[in-house]
């Protein structure tokens, strides 16, 4: 059997506009994707991405309204400068550049949510499962020096 | 190296004239190479007060157990003087009831790379100038006291003051030292090995939380019950999520003491992730800790044109 990446997708409650594109990131999306839906954008702390990543993600896709769209006023440009360190956080301690992604949706798209995760997902695809931060597999170092 | 009486002097004179109501200061330790920080209240006790290169701590993780209104006198080096900025920046101290006596800082003496280079029992130690006198159990030795210094004070670009009272000694040339990436040539992988094999070493006794001066959350995320945010155990997933996040939540305000490295009982490499985060705020924000008086750090703050990353 082919492997699948596994998926997270974070996703503000406001970023999508069409009833249409919500209902199907809530009741059609791809069962290796797992949505967490959260208040707004700046509500998405760096520990549910580093939780998401130790829980066995492959790739994880944060998607929040534009700037100066956001429904809070400023949730999103708060967020955008922690996320973006954070990434680039993980990327310096050994995470694959590309596995933390962040898709800025605009109202007027519709389906741009398909699109998107199609994209996100054939580029996991290429990358590879996500072994190092994961901690579903045992390691013998925990505690002690080797 | 500046001379101790006029620090003494300094202090007594300002317990005498009941400008502060206590001094933190640092006295000698029981053991050879250690010293201890210690709280003067009186004249009669400023004579245990000591300063050199033994002196680990940094003094502004103590300063938020007083209470606020209290005055109180800090003798303060590079780092700490920033640190306290930063803390007053994030309305943790009150700047008006803090004296301080900055002392510019010739670095901290890593004591664990001394007792390893000397085989013997060491009873005692004193710094000459930049020579350093240990007397051991079959002995004496004389090492050179800039080969022991610690990783975070070789790299140290501000041994001066920031925004002292009254600054006693003679100022040091600050030479521009450039940023150096501890994994600078290496792929990811390595990388991740390199982070792991630090990380991993975490007993979780959380000292370098203690010792760090910019640590003062009342409830520390990891200390969080409902939720649970992170694995509490020492374990692969917990050591690698405190190490991560504590660096993370230092971003643009780690004063880049070292505290937390010389604090660590297993010796674990912590500074080099909060250097390359803070080398980022530079060159993103220009942001430095303790470089202005009332900036407030990167992530406090947001602007609307900030770099356009994340839209696709």
């Amino acid at each position: 059997m082919s492997w699948k990446p596994r998926l997270f997708l974070f996703q503000c409650q406001y970023c999508l506009a069409s009833s249409d594109d919500q209902d199907w990131v809530e009741n059609f999306l791809p069962k290796n994707i797992k949505l967490i839906k959260t208040a707004c954008s700046g509500r998405i702390s760096p520990l549910y991405i580093l939780n998401a990543v130790q829980s066995g993600a492959d790739g994880v896709l944060v998607s929040g309204c534009l700037p100066e769209k956001c429904h809070f006023k400023s949730g999103n440009l708060g967020s955008r400068r922690q996320l973006d360190e954070f990434a680039r956080q993980l990327e310096y301690l050994g995470l694959d550049k590309g596995r933390i992604k962040f898709a800025w949706m605009n109202i007027d798209e519709r389906g741009k949510i398909q699109k998107e995760i199609a994209l996100f997902e054939q580029e996991i695809n290429e990358i590879g499962p996500q072994r190092k931060f994961n901690v579903l597999q045992n390691t013998e170092k925990a505690g002690a020096r080797s | 190296m500046t001379d101790i009486n006029e620090i003494k002097k300094e202090a007594a004179r300002i317990l005498k004239e009941k400008v502060v109501s206590q001094v933190v200061g640092f006295k000698d330790g029981s053991l050879p190479m250690r010293a201890q920080p210690a709280f003067f209240s009186s004249v009669t006790e400023i004579k245990q007060l000591t300063l050199n290169g033994f002196c680990v701590n940094n003094q502004a993780a103590l300063l938020k157990q007083f209470k606020p209104d209290e005055k109180i006198g800090v003798i303060c080096r590079g780092c700490e003087s920033r640190a306290i900025r930063a803390l007053v920046i994030e309305h943790q101290l009150n700047r008006e009831n803090l004296y301080l006596i900055g002392v510019p800082c010739e670095g901290i003496l890593d004591w664990r790379t001394i007792s390893r280079a000397v085989p013997y029992d060491i009873t005692a130690a004193r710094e000459e100038s930049d020579r350093l006198i240990i007397q051991h159990s079959d002995g004496e030795a004389v090492l050179q006291r800039s080969e022991y210094l610690h990783r975070a004070c070789l790299q140290c670009k501000h041994p001066n003051p920031v925004g002292a009272d009254i600054v006693i000694g003679e100022l040091i040339d600050e030479a521009v030292i450039p940023y150096v990436d501890e994994l600078a040539g290496r792929t990811a992988d390595e990388r991740y090995e390199f982070f792991s094999e630090e990380a991993e070493r975490c007993i979780r006794c959380y000292a370098c939380r203690e010792a760090c001066p910019m640590c003062y959350c009342e409830e520390c995320f990891v200390d969080h019950i409902t939720p649970r945010w992170c694995e509490s155990m020492v374990s692969k997933g917990g050591t690698h999520a405190w190490h991560i996040i504590r660096a993370f939540h230092q971003t643009g305000r780690c004063v880049s003491c070292g505290a937390c490295e010389r604090a660590c009982p297993m010796e674990i490499k912590m500074e080099y992730i909060t250097d390359k985060l803070n080398e980022d705020m530079r060159l993103d924000y220009g942001f430095e800790v303790g470089e202005d008086e009332t900036a407030q750090p990167p992530f406090a703050t947001f602007q609307l044109d900030d770099k356009k990353r994340f839209i696709n």
